[in-house]
C-alpha cells in the first residue's frame, strides 16, 4: 500500500471534490450501464427497497405438499381469528377470476379442487409480519387426497398425457432419403431443467389506491400482462391498475410469467385488508413454486453421406411442460424452429409437443428452447465425426447453411446475411483450432488420468417474438420547460443495459447531452398495451419506439425554431424544418449555421408559442409472419450469428471439469455499446455452461424439488469461468433494418456453451479412443461424466479387437 | 455480565438493549437487523444461508498483529450479539463524506462489473476487504475472495477485473483515515461476558472458559455456537426460535494457536481464515481441504471447533484430520479430556462428547517426514459447495517400496466419517503399485454402502471413492 502522509492526506481529501465533479462528467459521458453508480453504493432501489408506511403487511403463500391430489375439505377459521392476521383467502375469495394461464387458461391463481404440483398456491395469507403469517399457516387444516403423480417424461408420453397436440414442421421426403441415405444413426438426448436463479426472487408490492385502484410494484418482465391478470383477479379494468417496475434484480424469463403470480397474490391481499401488502419469496420458496427451463427428451435419426453431409433427418422434441401451458407451446415452437441451429438439412421432420407432468409449470428461461433444440442437432453432428472419424469443425462446416444455395431453412425463410463461414474462418484462426486439435491428441496420447477435449459450435437463433403480434413497442416521451427529458417506454431494465441503451438512442437522436435524460420507471401507466421484455427484442422494439417518438418531437421543435429563426433572420432564404439540426445540445440551421439556438432556449420557444413537448412512439417488426398450421412462414425479422470454441480438461477419475480456455466471436451487428453486448456475451456463455455443467434440478420419488437452494442447487462461481476467455464481436457488419443498424444479443451467446458441453463430450471421447460414442447428456455433472467413463470402459472391454476396428479411427485434420 | 451490545456503525457506537428494542431477537440476523433500518437496504438477501453473498458486510476490529483486520462476512449467518466489540461496514459506507466512491466501487463502474446489481454490494465488499487486506493478492486471491459472491448476469470476468483494477492502485482510503478513531470507539466497548434476556431466550456470550463450562454445565439443552454457520440455518432456513444459545467467538482462550515441534495445537474458536497461513507449508493436505471449504466469507467465521461438534459424516475437515491422527481436548467444568478422531465419532452427527463437555482444543501431531497425505473433496461444483465424497490418505513407504502404514478415510460414504479398515488391511505391507491399489478397489467397492442423495447417486460415490484410491496412488508414485 502506498504510504501517504498527513499533508497529503490533506490535499487528497481537497481533491476529491474536484475529483468527484471531473469524475462526474466523466461518468455521465461514459457507455457503463446508467445505473452503475447506484448500484456500487447500494442506492439502486428494487422491489423490497421501496419505502412503505406502517400499514405495510407481509403476505404469505400456502402451497400444495402434494404433486397431485384432490382437496377434500379446509378450514381456515382458526387462522383467520389469530391477532396480526388480516386477510385469508381461498380461491372462492378470489372477487374477479381465478385463472393466471397467459396464453392458455389451465391455471388457477389459488387451487381450489385439485392441486397438480407441490408448491402450488392454494390460500393467502397477509399478516403484521412473516412470523404470524407462518403461525397462522399452521392453524390451517387441508383435507388431501392424494392422487397418482406423473413424474417423468417417458410416463408422461405412454400415458398420452399432454398441454396440447403435436406440432410438425416438414420439408421433402423424410422417410425416404433416411433410408437411401449411405450411413444412418440414430438416438436420444435428455436436457435438463434450469433454474433461473435471477439474484432478486420473485417480489411484488400492492399499494391500494382509492375505490378500486391497485398501485403494483412488481418485480416483473412483463408489466403490461402483470396489469391485465391484476385487473381480471380483482375483477377491475386495466384503467384501474398501475403497474410500475423501476429495475428488476436479473430475471433471464424467470419473470416473464411467472412474476404475475406473486403481483395477483399481494393485489387479491391488498385489496382484501386495504392495506398494503407485500410478497417477497425466499429462495426456497421461489425454488420450489416457479417453473424452470424445460427439460426435453429428444430422438432424432438422421441419414448422412460420406462426407458427413446431413441428408435427411427426423427430429422429435418432447417438452415436460409442467402442470400447465405457460408458455410451453412457444418455447416449444421455438426449439422446432432451431432445431437446424446453421444446418441445411434438405429432408427435415421435426415434430414436437408439450407433455403434463405434476411439476411447477415450467417457463421462459433465456433461449427460450432454442437451446434444447440445438443441443439435439449439435450431438447428431458431434456424432457423425466419431462415426466417419473425422474432426467435428469440419463436419460443421460442411453442413452450414450456404451463402447462395442451401440457405432456406426447414420453415421456408431465407437465411439472410449469412455470417457463418466469416465467423468459422476468424474464430477457427484466431483460437487456432487445428493446431489445438493436435496438441490435445498430443496430450490425450499421453495421459491415462487426464483428458482434454475441444469443440467449435455455432449459434444461429432468429431474433423476433414467433408469435407476430407481438413484435411491437411503444414510448411516451416528456420534455418539460427547464430542457429535460423524461422517457417512458415498455421494456423492463433487468441488468441487461437497456435503459442504457435506450439512453443513447434517445441522446443519440435528439442531438443532447445524456445528462439531460432519465429513464423512467417502466409504467403501464405511460406506455400501455406492451410485451414482455423477452426475445431478446428489448432494444430493437422500445429502440425504435423511442427513435419514432423524438422524431415527432424534434419535428415540432424544429418547425418552432424555423419560425423563431425566421422572425428574426435578415438572411436571404427563410429556414425551413428539414434543414435543423439538433447536435450537442444546439439547434441549427444546417444551411445557415450561424442561426442557431441552445436546447433549453428552443424548448422556452415551444412552450410560450403552445407547442406540445410530449409525444408517444410506436414500432412495430415489418414482414414477418409464420403460419403454426402449415409450419413455414418467415417468423424471424433476422438471424444473430456467434460461435465459439472451448477447450476442456476431464480428471477421468472424479469427473471434474475445468473450462482451460474459450474464444467466442459474436455477431451482433453495429453495437450499441460494447461494453453492455460483451457484458451480454460473458454473462450469457457462462449461464449457457451452467445449464451444461452443474446446475441439476432433482426431485425425490413424490415430486418434491430437492435441490431448492443453493446449497444443493450449484450455479457456476467465479472459478467456473473459462482460465482463458477471450471474448470477440465482429466488428463492420452493420445489420440492415434495425435501431443504429445493431442486433438484439440477450439470448443467443447462452447457446455458445453447448461447445464447452461438447468438448466434455470429446474428452470423455478421448478415454475409448474415440472408438466408441458415449452416453452424454444435459448437464454433464461429475456424475454424469464418470458414469459415462464407466460405461465407456465396459465397451471397451466388451468389444472384440476385430469390432472396435469396425468404427473408423479418428484421422489428425488440419 | 452486561445485558447490552455495542458495535461501530455509520461511524458512531450502537448499542442495542433487546429489552427495549423488542422488534429485534439476539437471533436477529445482522441482515434482517440491517434492511429494517433506512439507510441501510444495500444489504441484500439472495439466499439466506450463506451461500450467494449478495448480503456480504465487514467486519473489522483490531487483529492480532495489531493491525486492524477485515473480514467479508454472509450478514445472514450471523446474530446481532456476534456484532459485539466490532466494527459494522456495509456497501453505503465505503463512499466518502463528499460522495467521492471507493476505488472498490469506481473499479465496478469502470469495467462494467455490475449488470442487474443485485449482487454488486457483496461482491464490493468482498473486494474491499480484500483491498483492506495488506497483503498483495494476485488473481488467484482475487477468484478466492469472490468465490463466495454468486452473480447471475456478468459471468465474473468484468468484476474480477475490476477487483485486479482497484487492486492495483491501493492508496489510504477513508478507513484508514479513520483508524484511529475505530480504535478508540472499539477500545471503549467492555470485554466483558454478555447475557441477553428476553421473554423467549437466554443467549450467553461468555468472556471466558471458566464461565463458558459453567453455562455448558447449568444449561445442557443451549446450543453452543461460535461461527454460527451451521446453527444459524435454522433460524433463516427453519425459522426456529432457539430458546437458549451459548457463544463462544468472545473467548479468547479459545483462539489461540500453538504451532509446537510436535504439534499443532488449535483453538476450537479459531477461523479457518486465521489457521490457513498456519498449515499451509507444514499441513499442506489441511490446506488444500481449507481451500475448496465453504466460501472465504463462511471460513472467516467457521472454525475446527464448530465442525468437529457438528460431527456431519459429510465435514470438510474431517477426514483429513483423522488422517493426520488429530486428537480433540474435550473439557467440563471438572477437567479435560483427550479423544482421539479415530474414537470420537459414534453415529450419524452422534459423538463421545458428553453434554456437559466442550472442544477446546485441536490437537494435530506433526507427521514424521517422508509421510505423504492427500485430501480430496469430491463435489458438484469444485468451490462452493458440500462433499458428495471427501477423503483424507495418509502413507507412508518402506524402502522396498512397500506400503508400512495407511489410512485411508472417507466423508459421505457411511453415518460417520470412517475408516477404510479392510482396504487398508489389504493394503499394508504390500508393494505399492498399481496392480494392488487396484485389487484394493474392489475391497473398497464392498466396504461401504453408500446412499443416493441429492447431491449423488450411490453408484457415483462408489466409483469416485474407489477412483480417488488410484488417484492417490497416480499422484504418490514415481
Amino acid at each position: 500500500m502506498r504510504k501517504v502522509n498527513y499533508y497529503e492526506v490533506i490535499i487528497l481529501n481537497k481533491n476529491s471534490i474536484i475529483q468527484k465533479i471531473k469524475e462526474a462528467i466523466r461518468m455521465e459521458n461514459s457507455t457503463h450501464h446508467e445505473s452503475a453508480q447506484k448500484h456500487v453504493t447500494g442506492a439502486s432501489v428494487y422491489v423490497d427497497d421501496i419505502p412503505v408506511n406502517n400499514q405495510l403487511l407481509t403476505g404469505r403463500i400456502v402451497t400444495s405438499p402434494f404433486a397431485h391430489a384432490r382437496i377434500k375439505s379446509f378450514d381456515l377459521s382458526a387462522a383467520r381469528l389469530l391477532p396480526g392476521v388480516h386477510a385469508v383467502l381461498s380461491g372462492a375469495d378470489i372477487p374477479g377470476e381465478n385463472q393466471m394461464g397467459p396464453v392458455i387458461k389451465d391455471e388457477p391463481c389459488l387451487a381450489e379442487r385439485e392441486v397438480n404440483f407441490a408448491g402450488q398456491a392454494i390460500f393467502l395469507i397477509a399478516a403484521e409480519n412473516e412470523e404470524i403469517c407462518r403461525e397462522a399457516e399452521k392453524l390451517i387444516k387441508i383435507d388431501f387426497e392424494p392422487l397418482l403423480p406423473i413424474l417423468d417424461l417417458k410416463t408422461a408420453i405412454d400415458k398420452d398425457s399432454a398441454l396440447g397436440p403435436w406440432r410438425k414442421i416438414e420439408r421433402g421426403s423424410v422417410d425416404s432419403q433416411l433410408k437411401s441415405a449411405p450411413h444412418q444413426i440414430q438416438g436420444e438426448l435428455h436436457t435438463g431443467a434450469q433454474e433461473h436463479w435471477y439474484l432478486e426472487t420473485q417480489s411484488c408490492l400492492c399499494i391500494p389506491g382509492e375505490n378500486r385502484e391497485m398501485f403494483v410494484y412488481s418485480s416483473t418482465q412483463h408489466p403490461s400482462e402483470t396489469q391485465t391478470l391484476v385487473a381480471e383477479v380483482l375483477g377491475i379494468g386495466s384503467h384501474e391498475v398501475v403497474v410500475e417496475v423501476r429495475r428488476l434484480g436479473g430475471a433471464f424469463g424467470g419473470k416473464e410469467t411467472q412474476a404475475n403470480h406473486e403481483a395477483c397474490w399481494a393485489a387479491l391481499l391488498s385489496n382484501a385488508a386495504h392495506r398494503p401488502v407485500k410478497i417477497r419469496l425466499n429462495r426456497d420458496d421461489d425454488q420450489m413454486m416457479t417453473g424452470k427451463r424445460h427439460p426435453f427428451l429428444i430422438r432424432y435419426a438422421v441419414g448422412f453421406n460420406d462426407e458427413g453431409e446431413i441428408l435427411a433427418a427426423d427430429i422429435e422434441l418432447n417438452s415436460d411442460g409442467g402442470a400447465a401451458n405457460d408458455l410451453s407451446y412457444a418455447i416449444l415452437e421455438r426449439s422446432m424452429l432451431h432445431a437446424d441451429n446453421s444446418y441445411f438439412i434438405p429432408h427435415t421432420r421435426v415434430r414436437g409437443r408439450a407433455w403434463k407432468t405434476n411439476y411447477p409449470p415450467n417457463t421462459a428461461f433465456r433461449g427460450f428452447g432454442g437451446p434444447q433444440g440445438m443441443a439435439g442437432i449439435e450431438t447428431v453432428i458431434d456424432r457423425i465425426s466419431r462415426y466417419l472419424g473425422k474432426d467435428p469443425a469440419e463436419i460443421r462446416l460442411k453442413n452450414f447453411y450456404g451463402l447462395e444455395k442451401n440457405n432456406i431453412t426447414h420453415y421456408g425463410q431465407t437465411v439472410e446475411n449469412n455470417r457463418l463461414f466469416l465467423l468459422y474462418e476468424k474464430l477457427v484462426k484466431s483460437s487456432e483450432y487445428f493446431e489445438r486439435r493436435r496438441a490435445v491428441n498430443d496430450y490425450n496420447s499421453e495421459n491415462e488420468f487426464y483428458k482434454k477435449g475441444l469443440a467449435i459450435t455455432p449459434v444461429k437463433f432468429g431474433i423476433s417474438f414467433t408469435t407476430a403480434f407481438l413484435n411491437q413497442a411503444g414510448a411516451l416521451i416528456n420534455i418539460y420547460k427547464d430542457g429535460t427529458v423524461l422517457v417512458n417506454h415498455g421494456g423492463i431494465e433487468m441488468g441487461q443495459g437497456l435503459n442504457t441503451k435506450i439512453l443513447h438512442v434517445a441522446a443519440s437522436e435528439l442531438g443532447v447531452s445524456a445528462e439531460r435524460i432519465k429513464i423512467n420507471a417502466t409504467d403501464t401507466s405511460k406506455v400501455p398495451n406492451t410485451s414482455a421484455t423477452a426475445a431478446s427484442s428489448g432494444s430493437d422494439l422500445n429502440g425504435m419506439a423511442v427513435k419514432n417518438a423524438v422524431g415527432k418531437l424534434k419535428r415540432r421543435i424544429a418547425e418552432a425554431v424555423c419560425e423563431h429563426f425566421n422572425k428574426e433572420a435578415k438572411g436571404p432564404a427563410p429556414s425551413r424544418a428539414d434543414d435543423i439540426t439538433f447536435r450537442d445540445d444546439e439547434i441549427f440551421d444546417s444551411k445557415n449555421p450561424e442561426r442557431k439556438i441552445g436546447f433549453s432556449d428552443a424548448i422556452s420557444i415551444c412552450y410560450l408559442n403552445q407547442i406540445s413537448l410530449s409525444a408517444t412512439g410506436y414500432y412495430r417488426t415489418p414482414h414477418i409472419g409464420f403460419d403454426r398450421e402449415k409450419g413455414q412462414g418467415h417468423p424471424f425479422h433476422y438471424y444473430a450469428f456467434g460461435m465459439a470454441v472451448s477447450e476442456v480438461l476431464v480428471d477421468v477419475l472424479t469427473g471434474f471439469t475445468k473450462i482451460l480456455r474459450t474464444d467466442i466471436l459474436h455477431d451482433v451487428g453495429e453495437s450499441l455499446n460494447p461494453n453492455i453486448d460483451l457484458g451480454q456475451i460473458i454473462g450469457g456463455y457462462v449461464q449457457g455452461l451452467g445449464w451444461c455443467t452443474t446446475e441439476e434440478i432433482k426431485w425425490d420419488s413424490e415430486g418434491h424439488l430437492l435441490s431448492h437452494s443453493p446449497d444443493t442447487y450449484k450455479i457456476p462461481t467465479v472459478k467456473d469461468i473459462p482460465e482463458n476467455f477471450i471474448v470477440n464481436l465482429l466488428e463492420g457488419y452493420p445489420n440492415p433494418n434495425t435501431i443504429k443498424r445493431s442486433k438484439a444479443v440477450g439470448e443467443p451467446p447462452f447457446m455458445l456453451a453447448l461447445s464447452a458441453w461438447l468438448a466434455i463430450k470429446d474428452a470423455i471421447s478421448a478415454v475409448g479412443n474415440h472408438r466408441f460414442e458415449p452416453e452424454f447428456s444435459i448437464p454433464a455433472t461429475n456424475e454424469t461424466i464418470l458414469l459415462s467413463i464407466e460405461n465407456l470402459k465396459q465397451k471397451m472391454q466388451n468389444a472384440p479387437a476385430t469390432e472396435q476396428l469396425s468404427v473408423p479411427q479418428p484421422e489428425q485434420t488440419s | 455480565m452486561q445485558k447490552t451490545i455495542s458495535f461501530i456503525l455509520d461511524g458512531q457506537i450502537k448499542t442495542i438493549d433487546f429489552q427495549k428494542e423488542i422488534q429485534l431477537r439476539p437471533t436477529t440476523t445482522v441482515l434482517n437487523y440491517l434492511r429494517s433500518l433506512p439507510n441501510h437496504k444495500g444489504v441484500k438477501e439472495g439466499c439466506a444461508e450463506g451461500d450467494c453473498g449478495a448480503c456480504t458486510v465487514v467486519l473489522a476490529e483490531p487483529g492480532k498483529n495489531g493491525n486492524i483486520s477485515y473480514k467479508a462476512v454472509n450478514s445472514c449467518l450471523i446474530f446481532l450479539p456476534m456484532l459485539h466489540g466490532r466494527q459494522l461496514i456495509t456497501v453505503e459506507n465505503l463512499k466518502s463524506s463528499d460522495g467521492a466512491l471507493h476505488p472498490v466501487q469506481t473499479g465496478l463502474v469502470e469495467k462494467d462489473g455490475t449488470q442487474c446489481g443485485f449482487c454488486t454490494p457483496g461482491m464490493a465488499m468482498s473486494i474491499f476487504a480484500l483491498y483492506k487486506n495488506n497483503s498483495d493478492p494476485g488473481p488467484e486471491d482475487i477468484k478466492d475472495a469472490l468465490t463466495g459472491n454468486l452473480c447471475r448476469c456478468t459471468g465474473y470476468k468484468p468484476i474480477a477485473e475490476a477487483a485486479a483494477e482497484a487492486l492495483a492502485h491501493r492508496e489510504m482510503d477513508i478507513f484508514s483515515l479513520q483508524e484511529k478513531e475505530t480504535r478508540k470507539l472499539l477500545k471503549g466497548i467492555s470485554r466483558e461476558s454478555i447475557h441477553i434476556r428476553t421473554a423467549r431466550q437466554d443467549y450467553y456470550r461468555p468472556a471466558t472458559l471458566r464461565q463458558a463450562l459453567k453455562l455448558r454445565n447449568t444449561c445442557p439443552d443451549a446450543e453452543v455456537i461460535s461461527g454460527a454457520t451451521d446453527v444459524a440455518l435454522r433460524v433463516t432456513k427453519k425459522f426456529e426460535l432457539i430458546k437458549e444459545i451459548i457463544d463462544l467467538s468472545g473467548i479468547d482462550e479459545l483462539q489461540d494457536i500453538a504451532d509446537t515441534r510436535d504439534e499443532l495445537i488449535v483453538g476450537a474458536g479459531v477461523n479457518l481464515s486465521d489457521l490457513l497461513p498456519t498449515v499451509r507449508e507444514s499441513f499442506p493436505a489441511l490446506y488444500g481441504m481449507f481451500t475448496v471449504y465453504g466460501s472465504r466469507q463462511v471460513r472467516n467465521l467457521a472454525t475446527l471447533g464448530g465442525n468437529l461438534g457438528t460431527a456431519s459424516p459429510i465435514g470438510d475437515s474431517l477426514p483429513v484430520l483423522m488422517a493426520y491422527c488429530a486428537r480433540l481436548m474435550l473439557e467440563n467444568e471438572s477437567g479435560q479430556r483427550e479423544v482421539s478422531l479415530d474414537d470420537y465419532f459414534r453415529g450419524y452427527r452422534q459423538t463421545v462428547r458428553q453434554p456437559d463437555e466442550l472442544i477446546t482444543k485441536i490437537i494435530i501431531p506433526r507427521p514424521a517426514n517422508g509421510t505423504i497425505f492427500k485430501s480430496y473433496k469430491i463435489s458438484k461444483r469444485k468451490d462452493l459447495d458440500i462433499s458428495t465424497v471427501s477423503a483424507g490418505f495418509r502413507l507412508e513407504l518402506n524402502n522396498g517400496n512397500r506400503v508400512s502404514d495407511i489410512r485411508l478415510v472417507f466423508g459421505g460414504m457411511a453415518d460417520r466419517v470412517r475408516r477404510a479398515d479392510k482396504t487398508e488391511g489389504f493394503l499394508l505391507g504390500k508393494k505399492w503399485s498399481r496392480e494392488t491399489v487396484e485389487q484394493s478397489m474392489e475391497i473398497l467397492r464392498r466396504e461401504f454402502t453408500p446412499i443416493s442423495d441429492v447431491r449423488g447417486s450411490a453408484d457415483f460415490r462408489r466409483i469416485a471413492s474407489r477412483n480417488l484410491l488410484l488417484k492417490f496412488w497416480s499422484e504418490t508414485s514415481t
